[in-house]
């Protein structure tokens, strides 16, 4: 026998998913190790061998693949554990970092501070050497003030080397010789050159994501030092691969090449999975939500892919690197409810976390939470949550949330609790607009696929509040990020500068251009041992109307560029603006300008088979396990409503709503709307039934 | 909305939760229209520097909610939108445009062009979308407008009173040709078509939200939103001590006259739940283009205003019902017909300057020191390589400091307060690809902020090598004769100013208005932006903090020793004896 295996290290749990090769899948959540992650991991693995019934050793010698989401990055930029980092760049643009283009979030609030950068400005350095525009030397590069800067560096124990130059997306050659002389005179540093990292035009998303990749280079690289040890010292003879922001996965070395890539990759297994738990829906797109206990992600399926973007924040900081299109907004079970001062009921976007939790933890919390609604509301039961690790204190819930929501709103307990069910829900529901309508998608024609521990328990009014027709939850929502990341493959986005013009293109040239980064990828996943027939190389350009600042990322198909053809490619990219931005210039003729190239580079890996549930016998009763009063919120009332257990339930159940389905680590709410039927795979379908509310 | 909407409005049963949704839901289009105009425009002065504002109104022109990169365009789109509601009611058909900039028909500044979008749902019309951004260019006289020779409107601009530019989805052809006729380049109308498309994005998500809930729910809760901003508003102004207050500070130098300056004086009454702004005793209107339209300087006012109260209040019409705004026609600040008023938006920083002063003393908890004044300048000109004209407004260079708070220290690099940090820098490499020029330099300024217990922020600066030919500079602010002030005992902010060092050897030092033709290629641009106020005596900032700010080059070991009382060795560490000496001295 043998497995592949899907680790997810995050803040508060260690999700795992195993699978194995006579068709089985094994689930497992344990407690994160924060100090050293890779401890919380190995005893995940040694819980796993025992599910299975192995002798350790031997379980972890039947593994081929571990497949594995870290969020040591994140977390080292949150907590500003990241290394000791210097900068070098070009004389007089040294505080382009610390200014963040002169922005204040907050406009109206005088004590919004800015965010402190993550190099100190005694260490960014300033290097004489200019390049213009197009990439021509106007100034020699002057190699001392680099030795000079690396006396400095030394002295300050600075770890980690970030070099970013004016314009070097047009030229690398200043950069090159700079970080040259940096990793001779620093052997123990790690250092990243802009232009190794992200060779296109924008100095400050540049310097930005540099220096980022700079400051969690050593963090990671002792990770998975680390890690890698640890996993062969147990007798782990299988790939280890990384789960990057991109959705993709990459061997150890090459994820070193580019830290800052696993930046955000937290959530990023989710779209995988769930492309695969609805293949069988309509062409390959879903929305995928994911609740936990502080945070809500919102993330996008197109084709059966993640959608993806080119820039983000972390910490109000740049990183523009390709990541998975993803909402994140502070709604869990732990968010807070409160009433501001116009008298409005808002939830969140602080959160009581594990401590002291919701009220109903009864661990001195006094904040009502989301969680206390659902107790109130009916949808938890208190003697069996989490497992029933934790009894819920229902009176606490009442209490915090009497005193703080019902009383000052006028509200029953009841309203009070519907209502910030409401509300939470109405925000998740912007979250998914967020990663749809903003981007000319109509959600309502996309299935919502729930995971997370809360989001089973929300699913129905968000998908109502989105007008959304059908919802999955799958067997797996839980550690649905752990099974996406089995699904992925490995993936590497290559970007370069290009700025042309469509109609005065010079398509030897680009074709040439072409050529050089498929090279490029080729190499990298042939160094990954991809056989050429798994390999799949995809361009895309963006593109923007003559004179726009701002590009539109359109895809191309390589036998067009080959021929010299556009029309197909013009076409998409009028239709993409007019969906995101309200109108095109197709009928003008106006020009259009290619400002970057990109090309994504897949290695497909063999995928598991997920398992399937047997077929319906007998009468659903069988999964009957008894009745409580939950509210129903289409009735605005409360009513006895039927309790499924998911255990006995088997493929083409269907259950009317109202109803709950309870899993040994959520609930599945079904309200009167909705009726859910149990798909092959074992995820529960809600649908919309055919009369809809008024 | 018709009588029989009203009528059902007032049936519906306000659900305070949904208020609270559909609040949220306005906000969430006014940024969609926002990202939309960022992403889509030409003029690096709304690409870049993102110098617009996008805003939802009711069918009356009520503001709904607005997403306000820079405040100073935005608090005149209602009153706009009112105003066109009116002159073309029973004319308003779904897929019409108007566009509007007229000053004296309540808009605030030429340049700035809004477009407006009326929203049906049927045949009936429910609200209306806006956009209105700084144009790179409006005809007149002079090249991206500031004309500081100006002494009337048709010297500064064309004039677009409320026009209809798209009747049903069509193109108005002749008058859209008449407009674009008068202005220079040709990125204006691609920019303008952005601004429709902005409005289009919000007219597509309003009828949506709209769609779900029905006309008369949505009706009911706009009320019940209005309804939440006033009282938000309205708690704010009871907790200030009732009474009049007055403050005053000057604008220097009109663009005609040198020496010239011009008092701006405000009275300030605060009555239960109820402000008065009352600008009585301002100096009257200048003969130049230094001058205020009601619009420009309102919007001044509350945006000042509103950096002094909670930030969290929604942005709607109810907002504004307990402020009231008194500017007597023929002032400096509201400017009778025709006048110049180009440089209008900018005497917001005055404006600001006069508020502060006047609320210092009464709610010092709330109120910081001054912030650094704006001095700006646009260069013009063709980029020979590309052999193109091109416009740039020098944002990166005037951002100056913020005046430091009673609880923290100015905010670095923000820019004038009205903007207050919503307008950005131009990228350094994509300011290189969109002029011919190459920046030199871009760095915070040592000993720029005002020393305090919390220091101003810092300001910048800014050099860079002018490139192409025909190069046209044309300067408009203030700051170099009063820096930002300091409050209880902190210390006031650095000057502006801008120089020209001709490749010959020769410096032109521009007036802070001012027109400078024919810059050779080569000259070197330099610009400094001063820092905000500081707030507190410096001697009681933490010594580490000084110290490492000397250590980071922001403060000098000079200014640490003489303004902070913190004494530093060479190697830069605390000399403790010393700074005890130097610290203690003072009792």
């Amino acid at each position: 026998m043998a497995f592949k295996l899907g680790i997810d290290v995050g803040g508060t749990f260690t999700d795992l998913f195993l699978w194995s090769s006579d068709g089985r899948i094994e689930t497992h959540k344990t407690l994160s190790t924060p100090a050293d992650p890779s401890i919380g991991l190995v005893d995940g693995l040694r819980a796993l061998a025992e599910r299975v019934g192995m002798e350790h050793g031997a379980f972890l010698r039947s593994i081929s693949a571990i497949v594995h989401g870290t969020t040591v990055t994140t977390n080292a930029t949150l907590t500003r554990n990241g290394a000791t980092t210097g900068l070098f760049t070009t004389e007089g643009v040294r505080d382009a970092l610390e200014m963040r283009r002169g922005i204040r979030e907050a406009q109206y609030d005088n004590r919004y501070q800015n965010v402190t950068p993550l190099v100190p400005r005694a260490l960014r350095l300033p290097v004489k050497g200019r390049l213009d525009r197009d990439g021509t030397e106007l100034t020699a590069l002057d190699l001392d003030d680099v030795r000079r800067g690396v006396e400095t560096m030394k002295q300050a124990g600075v770890g980690a080397v970030a070099v970013c130059f004016m314009n070097s997306f047009a030229n690398p050659a200043h950069e090159r010789a700079a970080a040259e002389l940096v990793r001779a005179a620093m052997p123990d540093a790690y250092v990243s050159a802009s232009t190794e990292v992200l060779p296109t035009v924008r100095f400050y998303n540049r310097v930005s994501t540099t220096v980022m990749n700079a400051y969690v280079g050593p963090i990671l690289k002792g990770y998975l030092d680390r890690l890698t040890k640890r996993l062969a010292e147990v007798g782990f003879g299988g790939v280890l691969l990384i789960m990057q922001s991109s959705g993709g996965v990459a061997l150890p070395t090459v994820t070193m090449g580019r830290p800052a890539a696993t930046l955000l990759s937290g959530p990023a297994g989710a779209p995988a999975a769930a492309a695969a738990y609805t293949k069988d829906i309509g062409n390959g797109d879903c929305v995928v939500v994911d609740m936990g206990g502080t945070s809500f992600d919102a993330s996008l399926v197109r084709g059966g892919e993640a959608a993806m973007r080119n820039e983000g924040d972390i910490e109000r900081l740049r990183i523009a690197l390709p990541m998975l299109e993803i909402t994140t907004i502070g709604a869990g079970g732990g968010s807070i409810a409160w009433i501001d001062e116009g008298g409005l009921l808002r939830m969140g976007p602080q959160s009581a976390g594990a401590m002291p939790g919701p009220a109903c933890y009864g661990r001195g919390g006094e904040k009502p939470c989301v969680t206390d609604a659902n107790v109130v509301l009916g949808y938890l039961d208190p003697h069996n949550f989490a497992g029933g690790r934790l009894t819920l204190d229902v009176e606490a819930a009442k209490r915090a949330i009497t005193e703080r929501v019902a009383k000052p709103l006028g509200l029953s307990l009841q309203q009070a609790a519907a209502g910030m069910y409401r509300v939470v829900n109405a925000n998740m529901a912007h979250g998914v607009r967020e990663v749809t309508v903003r981007r000319g998608i109509d959600p309502r024609e996309l299935p919502l696929v729930v995971a997370g521990g809360a989001g089973p328990l929300h699913a129905c009014m968000i998908a109502e509040e989105l007008e959304i027709e059908n919802i999955v939850v799958p067997p797996t929502a839980s550690v649905l990020c752990a099974t996406g990341m089995v699904l992925s493959d490995l993936r590497h986005d290559f970007a370069r500068s290009y700025m042309r013009r469509l109609s005065r293109l010079d398509f030897k040239e680009l074709n040439a251009l072409l050529a050089e980064l498929e090279a490029e990828a080729e190499a990298q996943l042939h160094a990954e041992g991809v056989a050429p027939t798994q390999r799949r190389l995809e361009p895309a350009f963006d593109l923007r109307y003559l004179k726009q600042y701002h590009e539109v990322t359109v895809p191309v198909a390589r036998a067009d560029i080959a021929k010299g053809e556009l029309s197909a490619t013009t076409s998409a990219f009028h239709a993409e603006h007019n969906r995101l931005y309200g109108y095109d210039l197709g009928k003008e003729g106006t020009d259009i300008e290619l400002i970057t190239v990109r090309l994504k580079a897949v290695g497909t890996t063999d995928k598991p088979v997920l398992p399937r549930v047997p077929p319906a016998e007998g009468e659903i009763k069988r999964a009957l396990s008894g009745a409580r009063r939950a509210f129903v919120p289409e009735d605005n009332d409360f009513e006895l409503t039927p309790i499924y257990q998911a255990s006995m339930l088997m493929a083409g159940d269907h259950i009317p709503g109202p109803a709950l389905i309870e899993r040994v680590d959520t609930t599945i709410v079904v309200t009167r709307s909705f009726s859910a039927t149990i798909d092959a795979l074992g995820s529960a379908r809600l649908t919309r039934n055919l009369t809809r509310k008024v | 909305m018709s009588e029989s909407t009203k009528a059902a409005a007032s049936d519906v049963k306000v659900d305070p939760v949904l208020v609270a949704i559909i609040g949220r839901a306005l906000k969430a289009i006014t940024e969609e229209m926002s990202v939309s105009m960022e992403r889509t425009t030409r003029s690096p002065i709304l690409c870049e520097a993102r110098d617009y504002v996008t805003g939802l109104y009711d069918a009356e022109g009520r503001m709904l909610e607005q997403t306000e990169n820079l405040p100073i365009l935005s608090f005149s789109l209602a009153p706009v939108c009112k105003h066109i509601a009116q002159k073309f009611k029973g004319n308003i058909f779904p897929g019409d445009v108007f566009f509007h900039n007229d000053v004296f028909s309540l808009g605030n500044q030429n340049n700035d062009v809004a477009a407006f979008k009326p929203i049906f749902v049927g045949d009936q019309l429910v609200a209306w979308s806006a956009t209105k951004g700084h144009q790179a260019d409006i005809g007149g006289n002079v090249r991206g407008g500031y004309n500081p020779d100006a002494t009337e409107i048709w010297q500064e601009a064309l004039r677009i009173p409320a026009v209809k530019v798209v009747e049903r989805g069509a193109v108005r052809k002749d008058v859209w040709d008449l407009i674009f006729a008068n202005i220079r380049l040709d990125i204006v109308e691609a920019d303008m078509q952005a601004e429709i498309g902005s409005c289009t994005v919000g007219e597509r998500r309003l009828q949506a939200l709209i769609g779900k809930y029905g006309l008369e729910v949505f009706e009911a809760h706009k009320l019940a939103l209005f309804d939440a901003a006033k009282k938000l508003m309205q708690a704010e102004i009871r907790a200030i001590p009732k009474g009049s207050y007055m403050g005053e500070a000057w604008a220097y130098y009109d663009g005609k006259n040198v020496g010239s300056k011009y008092k701006i004086k405000v009275t300030i009454t605060v009555d239960d739940e109820h402000i008065r702004f009352d600008y009585t005793g301002t100096d009257k209107q200048t003969n130049a283009f230094v001058n205020g339209t009601y619009t420009s300087s309102a919007s001044a006012t509350v945006l000042t205003f509103l950096q002094m109260v909670n930030p969290d209040i929604p942005h709607n019409e109810g907002m504004l019902e307990p402020i009231d705004i008194v500017i007597p026609e023929g002032t400096i600040l509201n400017a009778a017909f025709p006048a110049a008023t180009t440089y209008g938006n900018h005497l917001c920083p005055n404006n600001a300057d006069a508020i502060i002063r006047a609320l210092a003393p009464v709610i010092p908890e709330r109120v910081g020191a001054g912030w650094n004044q704006l001095l700006c300048s646009l260069s013009t000109g063709t980029d020979t390589t590309k052999a193109e004209p091109y416009v740039d407004i020098m944002f990166m260079g005037l951002k100056g400091g913020s005046g430091a708070m009673p609880t923290c220290d100015g905010y670095d690099h923000i820019g004038m307060i009205d903007a207050s940090g919503g307008v950005l820098d131009q990228d350094y490499e994509m300011f290189e690809q969109q002029t011919p020029h190459l920046l030199l330099e871009h760095e915070l300024l040592c000993d720029s902020a005002g020393a305090g217990k919390y220091r101003g922020g810092l300001g910048v600066r800014t050099r860079y090598r002018v490139g192409g030919t025909g190069t046209q500079l044309v300067t408009f602010g203030d700051g170099d004769v009063e820096p930002a002030f300091g409050l209880q005992g902190g210390r006031e902010g650095t000057l502006n100013k801008i120089e020209l060092h001709r490749p010959d050897g020769s410096t032109v030092v521009p007036r802070t208005k001012d027109i400078v033709k024919d810059v050779p290629a080569g000259t070197e641009y330099l610009q400094i932006a001063g820092g905000g106020g500081g707030w507190g005596d410096p001697r009681e900032r933490p010594a580490a903090k000084v110290c490492d700010e000397v250590r980071n080059g922001v403060i000098s070991r000079g200014a640490a020793l003489e303004l902070y009382g913190v004494a530093l060795d060479e190697r830069l560490e605390i000399d403790e004896d010393a700074t005890a000496r130097l610290r203690g001295k003072r009792s």
